[in-house]
């Protein structure tokens, strides 16, 4: 108590003392009442960040997948760049299948006769007898 | 955050918790304030079962209230008190059958004989209620608060929404006229003894 107050108290002082001493106490069940209700009006937790930076490791298979793919996706540049990927990967397949007839020509064997086979040791052995 | 850490938590702190879903919060604050908010109403209405209405109701308005509450704008024991005091005074005018303008009486009233019969039969505790239910609400609120409550007059002023002056006018003059109503019993009581 302050001194304040205990002067302010003067005479009254013991009987408020005694006042304060016999201070009127909630009963246990009314306290476990208080509690129920707290506890059904409380809003619902928010979720937890460190849950949100757990690891992948800690992941499914299907989580980690989706990480693995998302990784892939962000190093080539997102969707658009990956669909420009498969057409050009498509448009390679389909040339194999069904070349068109100029690049045939391109690779036939009169064509190949005229492809200058070049030897790199046969020229060390030259250098060797020019020693 | 666990039960044990919350008691060096102020009730900030921990209502803000309780906004974020903190079961242990809920507990710790309702351990807190449940206890000294029912201490005062039960000072304030002397009826254990009105009490314990009027505390239920302030601290449903509280849970209520946390998910808005901005910190820094009220202490939250305050609030309570507050919540508290005025649901005790609008109980109080509803017993005694419409409004009754307290400001306008400038002493309290001479003690009823039902009053002084009580006095005889009560302890010391019990007698210093039975003298302070004769007192007008704002003067009975400012007693209670300021001397058996333990608050600051600025604490009071805020619960009570006047000035410190005012609350220190008010309980100087309900300490004077529960001085005057409890003279008579001290030697009854044992005070001439101590």
């Amino acid at each position: 108590m302050t001194d304040k107050r205990k002067a302010e108290e003067g005479a009254m002082a013991p009987w408020f003392e005694a006042a304060r001493a016999d201070a009127p106490a909630p009963s246990g069940d009314w306290l476990a009442r208080m509690e129920r209700l707290a506890l059904d009006e409380m809003p619902s937790p928010r979720p937890d960040p460190a849950a949100e930076a757990a690891p992948a490791a800690r992941r499914g298979l299907g989580a980690r997948l989706g990480t693995s793919l998302r990784d892939v996706l962000g190093a080539v540049g997102g969707w658009p760049a990956m669909a420009g990927l498969v057409a050009a990967c498509a448009t390679g397949v389909w040339f194999g299948a069904v070349p068109p007839s100029g690049v045939s020509d391109w690779l036939s064997v009169s064509a190949a006769d005229s492809v200058m086979t070049l030897e790199p040791t046969s020229g060390f052995d030259d250098v060797m007898l020019g020693l | 955050m666990p039960y044990d850490a919350m008691s060096d938590c102020s009730d900030e702190t921990l209502l803000a918790a309780y906004a974020a879903g903190d079961p242990a919060a809920a507990r710790a604050l309702t351990m807190r304030l449940g206890p000294r908010a029912f201490g005062h109403a039960m000072r304030m209405l002397n009826d254990r079962a009105e009490a314990e209405d009027i505390v239920q109701e302030a601290l449903l308005r509280l849970w209520r209230a946390a998910p808005g509450w901005r910190e820094g704008e009220a202490k939250v024991s305050t609030w309570v008190y507050r919540v508290v005091s005025n649901l005790c005074i609008d109980r109080i005018r509803r017993r005694r059958g419409g409004h009754v303008d307290i400001d306008a009486v400038a002493e309290p009233p001479d003690p009823s004989p039902s009053a002084e019969q009580g006095l005889q039969d009560t302890a010391r505790g019990q007698a210093l209620q039975a003298a302070l239910d004769t007192l007008p609400d704002r003067q009975k609120q400012a007693v209670v608060l300021r001397h058996l409550e333990g608050l600051s007059n600025p604490e009071i002023a805020g619960i009570m929404d006047i000035g410190v002056r005012a609350v220190e006018s008010l309980s100087a003059r309900g300490r004077k006229a529960l001085q005057g109503l409890l003279a008579p019993r001290r030697a009854e009581l044992g005070y001439d003894d101590d």
